[in-house]
Formats: C-alpha cells, structure tokens, sequence
C-alpha cells in the first residue's frame, strides 16, 4: 500500500509559505504567550496573596489610640473576643518622600523579606521593594531622612501594605513617595512618639462578609467605649489589604476582552488564509477529487499545517507565557503592588482559554471553510470557477473611468473578503495604539486640568477623633465635639468652611459596577471657590461625575451609606466643572440637616493658601494639587510600561494581518500578474496595479475608521473606569496622537508593501504558461 | 456491454442564458476499446466525458459502466467508482506543484488497491531522468507524461483523455500518444479521448464525431494507424 504521497508536501508547502505560516505564528505564539503570561501571573500572584493571610498572619482588623495602652486596658479589650498586637509607626520624611516605620513584627502582619537583610542596627532600614523599585534604591543606599540618614539594608512587602496607601480615604495608593519600612527597636523608639495603633485578630473568624461587618460595628463600639478612638479599620475596610486583591480580579476581566478581540481576528486570518489555499489549488483539487481523492481526505490534508502550526504556536506560546511573558506581567504587578514573592502555578483556565479555544476555534472555522468551499461540484474546481452560476453578475464600470483604476476596482472586487478582514484589523490594532498612545496623554491633561482648575487651592479635611461617636459617653462626646470646633477655627482670610458627607454611588451588578465613594460638599451659598448657586435645595454634581455617568440636568442619581442599606435620591440641578473627583454640592445647611449633622457644622476649608493656624492632630487631609494628581501620577508608574507592550502587540497584529492579507491577494493573482509580466508590464506598474489597490484602500479605510476607533475607544474607556476605577480621567484623543497611530500604521504597511513588491517582481512570467499553480 | 449510454441530455445555465450541450446521446463501448470524440469547440465533447467521469450529472438519460448505474450511485459510491475506476487526463496538467514527478505518480497509486509497478511505469513514460524533479522544472510534454502516469499509475478501467495534447506541440503531441496507445495495449485500459484534431480518428477502434450536442457519425475503424505513423 503506497503511503498518501501528500504529506511529503506538508514540509515544503511550509518552506513556500514559510512567511505566512510565520506571521500566523507570530501572532498567535504572541498573543498566546501575552495573555497566558498574564493570566498565570494574575492567578499566581493572587494564589500568593490570598495565601500571604494566612502566611504572614495578616489582621483582621487595626486601631489607633492617643496614648499606650496598659495591661488592663489591653485585657478588657482582648475580653471582646480579639487578641491584639502594637503595631506601633511613626513617619519620618524628608522634602519628597514619607516613609511609614515599623518596628519588626513578630506575630501579626509579618514581613516578607525579598532582598538583603533586615536592619541590624540603629541607622539601618529595611524599606519596601515597590518604593525602592520605583525610587531607583538599592541595598546599601542611603537615605538622608530628616531625621538622620538609613543605610538600606533589605527590600521587603509588609504583609499589611500590600497597596501603599498613606492614608485609608485616599483614592489611589502611592508608591512613588511614600513607603513603609522596618528599623530595629532602639531606632524605632529613638525616634520620637509613635502613632499608637493596635493590630487585630478575632478569637473565632467571622462566618461571612456580613458577619465580619457586623463583628467589626459590635467591636468599635466596644473599643470606642473603653478608650476613645482615634482610627478603626477593620480588614475588609483597609484598602492598603484589600485594593490589590480587587485589582488583580479585575485585571483578568481586562485582559480576557483583550483575549477574545484577538481571537476575532485569528478566526478572520485562519478563514480568508484557508480561503486562499483552496482558489490557489482549485485545479489540483478537481483533478484529485476527478482521481478519487475523497473531500475528506483533501480536508485533513489542508488542515494538517494550519494545525501543526496552531500546536506549535501554543507550545512555544505557552512556553513564553510561563517564562518571559509571566516575568514581565509579574514585574507589572511588583510595579503597583507591594506582594511578597510568588510561585508560579498551573492554571487550567489560563491554558483553556489562551489554547484550547483559540486552537478548537482554529480548527472548527479551517473545518468549516474547507468543507464549504470543498464542496463545490468538482468542475467548479477544474474550470477555477469559485461561484456557482457561470451568469454571475458583473458590475458594470463606466469605459470612462480610466483603465487602471477599472483595473484596481476590479481587484477590490476579487478581494472585497479580504479587505473586511484588513477593516476589522485596522480597527482593532487602531484601537491598541490610540489607547496605548493616549494613555499618557489622558494622564498629563489631567494634571493640567487639576493644575488650572481645582475646587480650591487647598482643602483642608478637618479629622474628628472617633471618640467623638461614644454613644455610651454622650455628654463626654458633646463636650469634647465643642473642644473641637474650638480648636479648629481658622484666622486664615482666605479660608471657607465647608461641610462634607461621604456616600457610595448604588452599585450595579450589571455593569460589573461595585460602587464607589462620593463625596458631598456643603458649600457656603456665596462661596468664593465653588461658584453654584446652590439656593432653594439646589443640587449639582461634578463633570467628573456627570462624564462618567452620562448625567445632566434632570438626572437622578442612586447614592447610600456605605455600611449600611439607606439609600439617598438626588435630582440634579446642573453639572460643575470640576474633574478632580466624583462630588455632589448642595448648601452647607441643607446638607447638615440632610445627615443630622447640626447646624453649623463644618468638616473643613476651603482656601487660597495653606491652613498653618490649626494643631496638625485635627486635620486629616489636605487636598492640594500633588494629592489630586497623585491618581494620575501612580497609574503612569503602574501602567507606562504596559502601554508601550499594548503599541509594540498592535504593531505586531497589524504587519501580520497586512502581511496575510496583501500576501493572499498576491497569490490569488499569481496568474494574472505572470500574464501581466509577458504582456510588458513592468513590476512597477504591476506592483501599481495590486499592492496600490491595496494601499489606497488601506489608507481610505485606515482614515476614515478613525472616528469610529475614538468612539468605541471612549465608550470602552468609560467602560473600563466604570468598572475598574473609581474618579474619572476625561478622554480626549488629540489630532497629534491621531497623527501618530496613521503614522506607525503607514510604517508598518510600508515595511510589508516592500516585501510584497518584492513578491511581486518574482512571480515568473512563465507561471501564466505553464499552468503552474 | 462496457460504457452503455442513453439519451444523455444535459444543459446550462437558466431562462434566457440557457443553453442545450447534449441532446440526446445515446452510445456504447466495449471494453478495451481506444474510442475518440471528435468536434469542433462547443460540440459537446468535453461535457459528455465529464457526464461519463461522474464529475458532472446529465439531466436526463442513463450512464451503465460494467453494470453499475451512474445515477443511482450515492455522493460517496461514485467517489469510490471514480477512486477504483477511473484515470483522468486534463488539457491542463494539474501537477502538484511541491511535489516531484515520481511523488505526483504516486498520488495515483495512492488511491489504488492494485496499482502498478512505478518504476517500470516510470520507465514507460520516459522520466526516469526527471523523475525527482518539480513540475515547474519541466516541459509541458513531460508534465503532461507525468500527469497520465498519474492517471494510469491506479490501473483503471477506463482512462478519460481529455485534449491531452492540446496544449503540446507536434512532436510532443506524438510521444504522448504513443504512450497512450502503449496504455491502451499493454493494460486493455478502455479509452475515451476527446480531441479536435481529426487526425487522431486513425488512432481508435471506436470513432464518435460530435457537433451541437448530438453524434452525427459513430463508426468501427477496420485499420488503425499506429500513434508513430500520425500526420497533421
């Protein structure tokens, strides 16, 4: 029995179409390596921060007092059923950078040390690795602190600090200027008082998220009713724990829309290349088929390479994804996020959705245009007649227009397939590059936008001790509240007092929306910094707010307590211009009566110049132009390197899709082109005939897609800050960045034009003589 | 009675565009036999082959090859009547184009139970000099010779010839009839060849002229010409 003498093609039909079969390799091999290297990083990482709880024995919950706890005080407490921990800090700075110091700890949120060693003695530090990272420090550096200067002696995550958030209300973590740190216990007591704050763990685990709040409600209570309290901040609550968990979730929903985009266009590729293959051979096929060949051995015969190269794309795919790709993902994660070192695991869903689906995917749509095209009646194939009827229409072209441009329609026409296929790609690499281009653009118009137009200069967020809530100790509470507003009066000219109410947006499930903080401003009815006029129950809402959420006048709005089920419905009035946060402004009075806060109550200022005249110990925030644009600034850090990996992956989609698509409609003119060449057409008046149609159309389709990728940009955009963020960034895609992607589109089109033209001036004059296909 | 067909009817194309190929052809050949259809272009020739391939349907009338009707073979019995049955030569040679003269040979024997021997068959066509060679790298005469030992390389029944020299000069045209011949003598394969050129009647048993889709002259040669001694 004589072997199928076909497969001995296999290896040189890969040798002929080595530059196909490699740019299909390319892209898959890529996108397979990105997006598992990914998702293996994600699941890896998450693996080892869900487990760092319970490695480094991170608490359950912390609190702040004003003074040192004494044993007995220590013993009530523990009788509410929590054992508790000094996690003393205190900060020491310099002009730009804060840095949060611990002493080591022992039991409760322990330190992963990544590199060096702990500090040893009094001017050693050990400081965290995402800082140092993005500081450009390194063991044996020195900081000069004001305090005095630290030798680093080690890189380390605190288990607790997982995000560095410097303060718990701040919308974004902060790991360019400020760290947390570890020095042995002589410095740390040399350094002046420490905050006192008191790490948690409950005897018995709460049962559920609603049991966890609801432990946590009962033990404040307790706590605040023995000493007053400064902070409370329980695990579920602390976002410097819980923020990178949430994160990386929802990077894998992410990067899984980015998955199935490419999965389109793979689909596209494998349908027009298999396409291609079948009108290349038609002849060979009917004179096999005439032979006996069955269709379905000409059908595993087709299939044979496009499979062997899917298997060798996921091989070599996965490969990367587990080595290079996790490497540079994981080194992504390390740039947001302080974790402790990970070990890379196995995750089936990864490698089912980066390889098996795209691979199943593969075959079934080769399976599919193979069979369809295949079965065509054998003499479809013999005559080289794709379509059915011999009367198929020909659309008439005016005998005016001239010859080659008749010709170049006519080419369009043949391709018309092809050509959706070059839309599609053009949009979904446009897309990449505007997004990865823009991105830093969006970063610096919002800083400009914080720089030019602030709600105030400066607000100052007054911090009311959480004694002041004992409701146990009414009397002592009141008189300390009126301590307060004593203390907190300002002689600043400038200043205006405001109040301020925070709510969470009403989430909703159906836009992956879990809800974020809102906070409402009660401004004077002639405020000098927010000019509203916010008279008879007036309510606006920022532009941030209104941009995110499509609001206008007339809108209402769904907001509640965080912790609790009562919900607030506001009718808007009109929007402000004001980016920097997502706020609601009313008047001071309707608000304090809104939130039984008393009349004259007030929670901050707004001013022109910086409040000195209040004790540091009652403000909590002040919110200047380098706290607002500190969102900006972190994702930049977080996401630069990303964004120019998104360029460099649409580069690639866009050589590969131009490479297949100008490559296929070359081949399926071979003969036309050979026949052009003995006619005396010379290999540049050919190359305007084939490559020219094709640049013209991908230049009208490259410009001409352009406001639909803003669009969809912006409504993906929208999509993602709903889902994933909380603020709003304002996306606007400059007519330089647009320049940009139309260039680097054109580069990568000119790089292939110039190998096609060189195909173009190689295809034989004797390929229209020979009947060679 | 080998080949045995009755009122073959068949037509293209809808309404205005229609247009009658065969009207009505009714023909036997016996086994073994070199028959010839001859006509000018459009005659009809070409399709009526198809029709007796089974790459192409009538739209009326019977085909009988060796006791099987055509029309009531199933998609997947007449793949296996053409795969079992049949050697087809195209005008156009079909070679593969990545795979060597003896590899497209093989391509043939592949689809056999009982193909014959390659190298002695390769001996016959004359390529066993190019028989590693690519399509490309050959003449159009030894594509051509290549492409019908492909065809005979499965040892058919019936080997479907069609314009086998059209696209070859003289002398070519000769050598590959002479190898057709040889096949007709040397495995009693029955031959269907269509042709224009007249002077290839001389060559059959069997001479069938076409012309508007009906057989105006069908006869028995007494003599035959032998393949070397054709002129035209």
């Amino acid at each position: 029995m004589v072997k199928d003498p076909l497969r001995k093609r296999l290896l040189r039909d890969l040798k002929e179409e080595f530059g196909k079969y490699l740019v299909i390799f390319i892209l898959m091999a890529s996108s397979i390596g990105f997006v598992s290297g990914f998702l293996v990083a994600d699941v890896s990482m998450l693996k080892a921060y869900n487990e760092s709880f319970e490695k480094y024995n991170i608490e359950d919950g912390n609190f702040s007092v004003n003074r040192k706890l004494n044993l007995a005080d220590k013993k009530i407490i523990e009788s509410f059923g929590i054992k508790i921990y000094e996690n003393f800090y205190l900060s020491i700075s310099n002009d730009e950078k804060e840095i949060r110091v611990f002493k080591d700890r022992k039991d409760v949120d322990k330190v992963c040390l990544m590199e060096g060693k702990m500090p040893q003695s009094d001017d050693e530090i050990a400081i965290d690795r995402m800082f140092a990272d993005n500081n450009s420090i390194h063991t044996g550096d020195v900081l000069k602190m004001n305090e005095g200067d630290f030798k680093v002696t080690g890189l380390v995550a605190l288990s607790d600090y997982s995000a560095l958030f410097s303060d718990n209300s701040d919308v974004m973590f902060d790991s360019i200027s400020f760290s947390v740190g570890i020095v042995t216990d002589n410095e740390f007591a040399s350094l002046g008082k420490p905050t006192y704050s008191y790490a948690y763990k409950y005897d018995v685990s709460p049962l559920d998220k609603q049991d966890e709040k609801e432990k946590a409600d009962e033990l404040m209570k307790k706590i605040n009713g023995e000493i007053p309290l400064k902070t409370f901040t329980p695990q579920y609550a602390n976002q410097a724990i819980m923020f990178t968990g949430t994160d990386m979730g929802s990077d894998k929903g992410m990067i899984e829309i980015l998955l199935y985009m490419i999965i389109v266009i793979l689909a596209f590729i494998f349908a027009v290349t298999a396409s291609s293959t079948i009108h290349k051979e038609m002849s060979v096929i009917g004179t096999l088929l005439a032979s006996g060949y069955t269709r379905r051995e000409l059908v595993i015969h087709y299939m044979t390479m496009p499979l062997i190269v899917t298997f060798v794309s996921s091989i070599i795919g996965n490969i990367l994804g587990y080595t290079v790709m996790k490497n540079i993902c994981a080194d992504l994660y390390y740039s947001s996020y302080s974790l402790p070192t990970y070990i890379t695991v196995w995750s089936p869903e990864a490698f089912i959705k980066t390889t098996v689906i795209p691979s199943v995917m593969m075959i079934l749509i080769n399976l599919f245009v193979l069979i369809y095209k295949l079965n065509m009646p054998i003499m479809n194939f013999l005559r080289r007649q794709e379509s059915s009827g011999r009367n198929r229409k020909v659309l008439p072209l005016n005998k005016h227009i001239p010859f080659f441009t008749r010709y170049r329609l006519r080419i369009f026409f043949q391709n018309i397939p092809a050509y959706l296929v070059l839309l599609i790609g053009i949009l979904f690499a446009n897309l990449f590059i505007l997004f990865g281009l823009d991105f830093p653009d969006i970063m610096d118009l919002y800083e400009i936008e914080m720089k030019e137009n602030p709600l105030a200069p400066y607000i100052t967020m007054l911090a009311l001790p959480d004694s002041i809530n004992r409701d146990d100790h009414k009397l002592e509470s009141s008189i300390e509240l009126l301590g307060f507003f004593n203390e907190v009066e300002s002689e600043n000219e400038t200043a205006e007092k405001f109040s301020a109410y925070q709510l969470k947006s009403a989430p909703d499930p159906a836009k992956s929306y879990n809800g974020e903080n809102v906070t409402i401003y009660g401004i004077a009815n002639d405020s000098k910094f927010i000019s509203l006029d916010v008279s008879d129950h007036k309510i606006y809402v920022s532009s941030a707010y209104a941009d995110k959420f499509d609001l206008k006048k007339g809108s209402s709005i769904l907001l509640k307590e965080e912790f609790d089920d009562q919900y607030y419905r506001f009718e808007i009035d009109g929007v402000y211009e004001y980016l920097g946060s997502l706020c609601v402004f009313m008047s001071r009075e309707d608000l304090n009566e809104l939130f039984d806060m008393g009349k004259d109550t007030f929670v901050g200022y707004f001013s022109e110049s910086s409040i000195e005249d209040i004790d540091k110990e009652y403000i909590g925030t002040v919110i200047d132009y380098k706290a607002l644009t500190k969102l900006s600034r972190q994702l930049n850090v977080s996401f630069g390197g990303m964004m120019d990996l998104v360029v460099y992956f649409a580069i690639i989609v866009y050589v590969t899709l131009i490479y297949v698509l100008s490559k296929t409609i070359i081949d399926n003119n071979a003969q036309s082109i050979s026949m052009n060449r003995i006619m005396g057409y010379s290999s540049f008046e050919i190359s305007r005939l084939y490559i020219n149609t094709t640049t013209i159309i991908f230049v009208v389709l490259l410009i001409s897609s352009m406001p639909l990728e803003v669009y969809v940009l912006k409504l993906l955009f929208r999509y993602m800050m709903i889902a994933k963020m909380s603020g709003w960034f304002p996306l606007t895609v400059s007519k330089e960045i647009i320049m940009k992607v139309i260039i680097i589109a054109l580069l990568s089109y000119g790089a292939v034009s110039i190998i096609e033209y060189r195909r173009i001036s190689k295809v034989p004059m004797d390929q229209a003589l020979k009947n060679v296909e | 009675m080998f080949l045995e067909l009755k009122n073959i009817r068949k037509s293209y194309g809808e309404k205005d565009y229609r247009t009658e190929v065969l009207k009505g052809i009714d023909l036997e050949i016996e086994k073994g036999e070199f028959a010839v259809l001859l006509g000018p272009s459009g005659s009809g020739k070409s399709t009526l082959l198809n029709i007796i391939g089974g790459i192409d349907e009538a739209d009326e009338g019977t085909i009988t090859i060796n006791g099987h009707i055509l029309k009531s073979l199933s998609k997947k019995e007449l793949e296996k009547y053409r795969r079992n049955h049949l050697g087809y030569i195209f005008q156009m040679y079909n070679l593969i184009p990545n795979l060597t003269v003896r590899e497209n040979i093989e391509t043939g024997a592949f689809l056999s139970r009982d193909p014959l021997e390659i190298d002695p068959l390769i001996d016959v066509l004359g390529l066993k000099e190019h028989q590693h060679k690519l399509p490309n790298q050959l003449s159009g005469g030894q594509q051509q010779r290549t492409s019908i030992g492909r065809a005979i390389v499965k040892n058919p029944d019936l080997l479907l010839c069609d314009e086998p020299t059209g696209a070859l000069d003289y002398t070519t045209s000769k050598e590959i009839m002479k190898l057709i011949e040889t096949v007709n003598q040397t495995y009693r394969t029955t031959i269907i060849m269509v042709t224009h050129n007249d002077a290839f009647k001389g060559l059959a048993d069997h001479v069938i002229r076409l012309r508007d889709g009906q057989i105006r002259k069908s006869y028995y040669n007494d003599t035959k010409i032998k393949a070397e001694d054709l002129e035209w």
